[in-house]
This record gives C-alpha cells, structure tokens and sequence, in this order.
C-alpha cells in the first residue's frame, strides 16, 4: 500500500473545564490513504468533530492540551502539523495547548496552518445555512474558492467555472443559484452549495462532519448519493463523520468506530457490510440497531 | 418605533441629507466674493422675488449665503467621517484580530485617545494654535477613531465563532479577505454609516459653534452658518431671516443627518439578521 495521505496517531485532546482537565480525545489512531474514503463512526459526544477538526487546528473552546501526530504527506513532504507548532506546555514535548481563545495561539495555528488550509484539507460541517457567507451569494463565494485554486482564471472564467461547480453538485438552474443568498435555498440546496466551495477549493482530502445532521431524510439520502457520486473518481480522500451506520457503509471504504474518545475498532466497511469478521459489541449494537447483519459479536 | 414611522423619518432625513450634499457640491463651484455682496440699498430685505430669504444687515443675498456657508463644513465633515471610519475600521479589524505588541500598542493608543473629552480638546487646540476648520475637522476624525474600532473590533470578535468564518479559514481563504471583506464591509457598513454621519454631524456642529463665537472658526466676511446666526447679536430684532434660516439649517442638518445615520444603521442591521 502507498503511504497515507493522513495519518493520526496517538491523538489526545484534553479540556480545563470548571471538573478539571478532562481528555475528551484519548489516545486517537487512524489513517486515510490518497483516494480513500475513510468512515468515522460514533454516537455524539465520541470526539469525532474534534479529532478530525484537529486536523486544520480548528479545535474549538477553552485552552487545552493535544499531544500526538497528525502527519500529512503534501507535495513538500512528509510534515506532522503537531510537531511544527511550538510547544506551549511547559515541560512537555508532544504537548501542544490549543488555546482557541489565546489570541497569539491562533496566530501561530494561522501561520503554520496557512499553506494547508484548503490546499490540503478543507471541511464541510452540519448547518449548511451557517456554513455559508449570509451576506454573500453563492456565486461570489464559490467564486474565492475557485479563484484560490487556480488564480490564473480571470473573471469569466472563475465564474463559468463556479456555475459548473454548481452543476456538478446536481443543483438545477446554477446560474440562478450562484446569484441567491443562502438564506434563500433550502438547507439541502445550501448543503450542495457547501460542497462546491469545499471542493472547488481543490483539497485532497474533504473533512465531511456529519453533514447531513439537521436535514430531511429524503435530502439525506440525496447529499449522502451525490457525496459517492463526486468521489468515484477517486481523486481526494474524504473523512465521512457520521452517527448514521447506514450512511457510513454506503460511502465508506474503511470504518472506524469510535466511542467515549477512543477508537473501538477498525474495519473494512465490506466486512461490516456483510458480517463478517468478529465485532466489537458497540459496533456490534449499532448493526443490531439499524437491523443490519452483525456476523460475529466478539 | 414602527415600520411605518422610521420609514418616514428615513425619506425625511434622507432627502435633507441628499439636499446638503447636492448644496455642498454646487457651492463648491458657485463664484462667491463677499465684499462684492454687499449692497446699501436693500438692507434686512424680507424674502422677495431677489432674494428668496431676503437680505442680511450688509444687503447680502441670504440664501447664497446659506448656500455657500455649506463650504466650511460640506468637505471637512465627509472628511472626518471617512478619516474616523476608515483608520476606526481598519484598527478595529486589526485589534480583533491580532495578537502580539504592536496590538497591545494600538490598543493603548486607542484606549488614550478615547478618553480624551473631545470638545474641550478641539477648543483647547483652538486657543493654542487656531487651527483651520479642514484640521479640525482631521483632529475631529482621529478623535472618533477609537468610537468606530470599538464597535468593529467586537463584530469581527463575535463573528470569530461563527460556522462560516471557520469554514473559509478551512477553505484557506485569507485572513486580510475575511476581515476586510467578509466582515469589515458585509457586516459592518450599517454602524460605519451611523458613524459616519454621526461625524459629520459633529464637525458641522463643531464649526458652526466655533464661527457663532467668533474668535474661531470662519471670520466674516468670508459666510458660514455660524457666523450668520451670529449676526442675532446686532439686529437686535430688526430681522428674523438672516440669522433664523442658517439656525434652522443647522438644527435641521445636524438631526438628519444623526436620524439618517441611525435609520440607515438599523435598516441595515435588520437586513442582516
Ligand atoms: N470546548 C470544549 N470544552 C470542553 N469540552 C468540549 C469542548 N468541545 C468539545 N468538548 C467535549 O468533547 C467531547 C467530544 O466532542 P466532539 O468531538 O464534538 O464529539 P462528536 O463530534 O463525536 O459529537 C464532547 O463530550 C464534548 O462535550
Ligand atoms: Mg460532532
């Protein structure tokens, strides 16, 4: 196998909270592979937004301390953002305080995060209609991204390519579209229109975190469809956050399953599918739960 | 305040506001020599078919006074308004921003100067150097920098959290983009149009008050609604118009353009929501 595209390891997110430090991500291993659509599976509360957000050091709230790697192969080589962020903890050595409201903390996340944020990554998160400028269309937004990925386009062509990003992500009349607020589509619409962005962006790796929470389950069912549609061709890795199993197997190459801030179990999502192979008894529940095949419960 | 009233005030204030601005840019190039004015043969004229405000104590044409008067305040108000909307923008999207010394610095610096009592500073300024109305109306721009960041340096900290500022950091769209651009302009513009206009409305009442006391501002002959309300001091009742018509404006412009400043503001504000 080709080395990963992303790997995380030994990933450990702490919080202060007024109980004291509490470690919400404990001990986090998982890896995503160029192309691979790795499925993160976990009730709410498991520490998946933060184990993935870590990733563009977006962890929100109070100071903290995350410690581990989070390695990434980019056109440059093998870089561990963990490592290339100066130590604040003192004493420590993998010890890294994610201090979301210290200003200075952000500036350094910034300024070392800068070349990767959407090169590398980006996210889609749950709340399309948040996710999106209210006060800009969504052309104009689509527009940036574009225009970031490829800024030798000049105007007409960032535009015909924005309104093709539209397209792609099966919105019917993209040019009326592009020139709506997002407070004017729907959620699911808005959620297209997210996804264009994130992807129009070019990123090889798409962080998806549970993104089709909050929506219809008919608009689900389609996000969850266009989602497999846009990664058959095998061009980006993609994270696919859920506490849907259902969801989860139909898009997935990989499973993980995660639960209390640890990883459970990991698996091929054909296994899963099947029941094969020994399950753990969580993993083993949800299959149960979604009267899906458990195979063999460990 | 309902709908219907503010919606009101809105065309009210803004037709004042757009009647000032078309003034303040006709008398910037109306031909004007005050000595040339004046007139012995109709002194304190009522309004007439001539003179549609009538004459002043000297014989001179009111309205083209009043017309001209906009000139000490018509470009040093917008540039004030600007100065203070502009740098307070700009710091206050860089203190919302930033970390490190050279924030702490402006953040001091802004804090220095917001304590300042603005009027006793532009008068104490005046007794100690008499500057030009155009400075003024500079020192009166910088004086509202702080006003102006303060708001904004709280926007752009309270839009920080917000999904989509998060999403376009991800997106790797650039900090100088989503501050300028997605916050400063998009979601600000209502309070920098209050604030402007607030502004102007200051350096408007600022120069009128100093040109009604005389020892500052504009100097007679030379007209400014000030000095013209001024002349209540020697007609002693002879005539109302000369010095009740720039009073009017004055009191008049200095409401609408704070009413409009507002109404604009809130419209805006509820638009965003
Ligand atoms: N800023 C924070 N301060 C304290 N605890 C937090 C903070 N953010 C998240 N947590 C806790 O971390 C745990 C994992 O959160 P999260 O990664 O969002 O879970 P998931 O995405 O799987 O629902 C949760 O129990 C949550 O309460
Ligand atoms: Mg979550």
């Amino acid at each position: 196998m080709t080395a990963p595209l992303l790997s995380i390891e030994d990933l450990i997110i702490e919080f202060d909270t007024q109980q004291g430090r509490r470690r919400v991500v404990d001990g986090v291993s998982f890896s995503v592979a160029q192309g691979e659509v790795l499925g993160i599976l976990g009730e709410s509360g498991s520490g998946k937004t933060l184990s993935t957000l870590s990733i563009l050091g977006l962890v929100p709230g109070r100071p903290g301390v995350v410690s581990g790697h989070i390695r990434a192969h980019t056109d440059g080589g093998e870089v561990d953002f963990l490592a290339e962020l100066p130590s604040v903890v003192s004493g420590g050595t993998a010890e890294r305080a994610y201090q979301k409201d210290d200003r200075r903390w952000q500036r350094i996340v910034q300024r070392t995060m800068k070349p990767y944020w959407g090169q590398f990554a980006t996210a889609v998160f749950q709340n399309p209609k948040q996710s999106l400028d209210p006060l800009m269309t969504i052309g104009r937004q689509l527009d940036e991204s574009v225009s970031l990925a490829d800024p030798s386009l000049d105007r007409a062509a960032v535009r015909a390519r924005s309104v093709d990003w539209l397209r792609r992500v099966q919105l019917h009349d993209p040019v009326r579209v592009a020139a709506s607020y997002a407070h004017e589509l729907s959620g699911g619409m808005c959620q297209r229109a997210m996804i264009a962005v994130a992807l129009a962006r070019e990123p090889r790796l798409l962080i998806a975190d549970e993104p089709t929470t909050g929506l219809d389950t008919t608009v689900r069912a389609e996000i969850v469809g266009l989602f497999k549609a846009l990664l058959r061709d095998r061009r980006r890795a993609m994270l696919y956050i859920s506490h849907d199993i259902r969801e989860v197997l139909f898009l997935a190459d990989r499973v993980i399953v995660m639960r209390h801030g640890k990883v459970l179990e990991e698996t091929s999502a054909d296994d899963l599918r099947h029941g094969r192979g020994r399950r753990h008894p969580y993993t083993a529940s949800l299959l149960e739960a979604a009267d899906l095949p458990v195979g063999e419960a460990a | 305040m309902t709908a219907k009233w503010s919606d009101l005030g809105l065309r009210l204030s803004g037709a004042v506001v757009v009647a000032v601005m078309v003034v303040g840019l006709v008398a910037l190039v109306i031909p004007y020599d005050p000595a040339d004015a004046v007139s012995y043969d109709s002194l304190l004229n009522p309004p007439s078919a001539a003179h549609w405000l009538g004459t002043d104590g000297q014989g001179r044409d009111v309205l083209m006074r009043l017309v001209k008067g906009t000139e000490a305040f018509f470009l040093p108000g917008l540039m004030g308004g600007l100065i203070a909307v502009v740098l307070g923008g700009l710091a206050g999207a860089y203190t919302g921003y930033a970390s490190g010394p050279l924030r702490s610095a402006l953040v001091g610096l802004l804090q220095l100067v917001d304590t300042l009592p603005r009027l006793v500073f532009i008068i104490l300024l005046c007794t100690i150097r008499n500057p030009s109305i155009p400075l003024i109306a500079v020192v009166a721009g910088l004086l509202f920098v702080p006003t102006v960041a303060t708001v904004v340096r709280r926007k752009v900290e309270a839009l920080a959290s917000e999904d989509y500022i998060l999403a376009h950091i991800a997106h790797g769209f650039t900090p100088a983009r989503i501050l300028l651009h997605h916050i400063l302009w998009l979601q600000c513009w209502p309070l920098l149009v209050r604030q402007a206009a607030f502004v102007f409305g200051y350096v408007l009442f600022v120069e009128t008050g100093l040109s009604y006391l005389g020892d500052y501002g504009v100097q007679e002959p030379d007209p400014s609604w000030g000095n013209m309300v001024a002349q209540v001091k020697d007609l002693a009742g002879a005539g109302a118009w000369p010095w009740l018509a720039p009073a009017v404006a004055i009191v008049v412009t200095i409401a609408s353009f704070l009413a409009f400043g507002n109404l604009v503001a809130r419209k805006g504000e509820e638009a965003l929501r």
